[in-house]
């Protein structure tokens, strides 16, 4: 039977479907989605070592474009992902819609994030703002109800202009002619109504601004240039602890509720399954990027990862292998005390791209086994010279390139960056990174 | 007592508050209560410095610690506060800018249950208002977090403002975040730097003892 994930990485590496501006680039595409492919599934030694840095805000910086008319000029921001792919030339490239669209979280009130334009400085990128949007006693909601709780709970207190989704009544009175009517009277109310309003607008927004957005994309995808990922998902523990119950909530559920942890997990990880391969299907690029954070060393003890993060962890991974999609875990923070876990794969299968992981153990416990990537540090592109960084990435490539198996990135989401340095750390991997 | 400093280093919180309920209802002198959470902290400290304890025990450790004081407070004499030694004071802040608090949070705890008395100035701090608080309190230590790359120029700003100033020897300068190195310590002028709270700690303890 034929394998799906290698169906769908031939697909994607094959660019079936793209209207390349000519035969040129359509061989440079394939090129370098099949360095990517070889790199991944260790059956063959790429004729060299794929470069790809994951570049977030940096085509904003490196054009010295404000992240506000980033977020608020779709123009600007589609201009510039399309000058920093034919300009520096990388294996894979920045993904724009990641930016997203500022007008869209004006109209919905954001309250999860602070933006430039909304709360934030206009040289700022978007951050964080680290709550409870998930109270202790929503477990039961989002274990016995997932969707529910979303509808009812999450987007009201994600977005401040859906709070009055939290008086709707449950959707399952909709089923007979005799109870549909509490259900609508709910949705009628002038609250209600002003909310879904807002809604209709923001998808609009939205929508409008993606469609504005597809032909920059379409134009960095036709010039031979593939996109870092397909798709993304989380860990179910990070999924609860990043963006519902918050760190420091979620570290005490672990001493205080842990049954319910370890419930609402378990409840989570089939839906994390699906949202990866949907995103993936959606966008004809098998790669779904996983970002580690809470499991890394120093979070938590080995026993804790074992119970409460790697189980998760791992059925995603095996649930999006089964998908025909390939799991790459952007492995934030150090990974020196789980290197043995990351190996529990079959060959080829799964890749991992490090932040400030050691790279030769890297290599040494997943020779042979899993794909690795990343670990050059960030600093030495912004505050280095370009010969530092020539020296460096030839070191990192004499630790981590062995004869396949090494993509050749930066162990962060670049937000920033320098035009000598990222050039000289591309060429060089392109040129000492030859098989 | 003993009991009561075991069940803080277990994270047994129920049974910790309890005892210290029912301790402070039989009559036990609130400070001796408080030099027990102290040992407690200690041991957890030892424990996490080992690597046995994590972020989630000390996170445990920080709430236990919070709900006991609140518990002990009305039993202190007005004048007779807790008593409080420190073996250094720490001016902390996630630099201009950057608006994470949790790993500046955790830091600063470790920080205080460490025996360093730390004033916390929050987020998006400007780098006047740094120094400006340094002036003011003359502390030992300053410590910056940041978790983005862009925190590094304005950290370095406050060095500089600091040798402007000719305050610079007088403090040493901490930093930390998820991409700090070698390379961004040096940049920024700063005498250390950590992504790991603990690691972190032991530094400015180093630093105080030599």
């Amino acid at each position: 039977m034929e394998d799906k994930q290698d169906k769908f990485l031939e697909e994607w590496a094959s660019g079936a479907g793209i209207e390349f501006e000519n035969d040129e680039v359509k061989a440079a595409y394939q090129y370098r989605t099949n360095l990517i492919k070889d790199a991944i599934q260790l059956k063959k030694t790429p004729d060299r070592v794929p470069v790809m840095p994951l570049a977030f805000w940096a085509p904003i910086d490196l054009y010295n474009i404000t992240p506000k008319d980033a977020m608020y000029d779709t123009d600007v921001l589609g201009q510039a992902f399309v000058d920093y792919s034919i300009d520096y030339a990388p294996d894979a490239t920045g993904i724009p819609p990641m930016i997203s669209h500022g007008p869209t979280f004006d109209i919905l009130k954001y309250k999860m994030y602070k933006w430039p334009g909304g709360g934030l400085r206009d040289d700022l990128t978007y951050q964080y703002v680290e709550d409870e949007y998930m109270k202790v006693e929503d477990y039961d909601h989002l274990i016995d109800d997932p969707s529910d709780f979303f509808w009812r709970k999450y987007l009201g207190r994600a977005f401040g202009a859906l709070e009055p989704f939290a008086d709707m009544a449950p959707l399952y009175g909709s089923v007979e002619i005799t109870l549909v009517n509490s259900f609508l009277c709910s949705v009628g109310t002038p609250p209600m109504q002003e909310a879904l309003e807002a809604l209709k607008q923001a998808g609009k927004t939205n929508f409008d601004w993606i469609c504005k957005l597809l032909p920059y994309m379409g134009k960095i995808v036709s010039s031979g240039f593939p996109m870092f990922a397909g798709g993304a998902t989380k860990a179910p523990f990070d999924y609860l602890g990043d963006t519902l119950r918050g760190t420091t909530a979620l570290m005490m559920d672990m001493y205080r509720r842990p049954e319910k942890v370890l419930a609402a997990c378990e409840r989570l990880t089939p839906i994390m399954i699906k949202n990866g391969i949907a995103e993936a299907k959606a966008n004809g690029n098998p790669i779904v990027f996983i970002p580690l954070h809470k499991g890394a060393d120093g979070f938590m003890s080995d026993k804790q990862f074992q119970k409460f993060y790697w189980p998760g962890l791992k059925t995603v991974m095996d649930g999006l292998i089964e998908g025909g999609c390939v799991p790459c875990c952007f492995v934030e923070g150090g990974y020196n005390e789980r290197l043995d876990y990351l190996g529990d794969f079959p060959k080829g299968k799964v890749a991992y791209y490090f932040d400030k992981t050691n790279m030769a153990e890297a290599r040494k416990k997943l020779e042979g086994k899993a794909c690795i990537g990343g670990g050059f540090p960030i600093s030495q592109i912004l505050k280095g010279t370009p010969d530092e960084v020539e020296r460096g990435t030839k070191e990192l490539l004499d630790t981590a390139a062995g004869d396949g198996g090494y993509i050749l990135g930066i162990g962060c989401a670049m937000d920033e960056a320098k035009e000598d340095t990222l050039k000289r750390f591309i060429q060089v991997g392109k040129e000492y990174g030859k098989y | 007592m003993q009991e009561l400093i075991n069940a803080m280093v277990e994270m047994e919180e129920d049974k910790f508050l309890s005892l210290t309920k029912e301790l402070l209802e039989k009559g036990e002198d609130p400070n001796a209560i408080f030099r027990a959470y102290q040992e407690g902290m200690a041991e957890i400290g030892r424990r996490f410095e080992q690597n046995e304890f994590f972020i989630p025990e000390l996170i445990m450790a920080g709430e236990m610690m919070n709900d006991g004081a609140e518990l002990i407070k009305p039993y202190l004499d007005e004048d007779a506060q807790a008593e409080k030694t420190s073996i250094g004071t720490m001016v902390l802040a996630t630099i201009e800018g950057d608006i994470h608090d949790i790993g500046k949070n955790i830091y600063g705890m470790m920080m205080e249950l460490s025996g360093f008395e730390v004033i916390d100035l929050g987020v998006d701090v400007p780098v006047d208002t740094i120094i400006a608080k340094v002036e003011e309190v003359k502390p030992e230590l300053i410590g910056m977090s940041g978790l983005l790359t862009l925190a590094f120029d304005p950290m370095k700003a406050v060095v500089d403002k600091l040798k402007e100033k000719g305050l610079r020897d007088s403090v040493k300068v901490m930093v930390g975040g998820g991409q700090f190195d070698q390379t961004v310590c040096d940049f920024i002028g700063a005498d250390g730097y950590s992504t790991d709270a603990v690691v972190g700690v032991n530094i400015c303890k180093g630093w105080l003892e030599a």
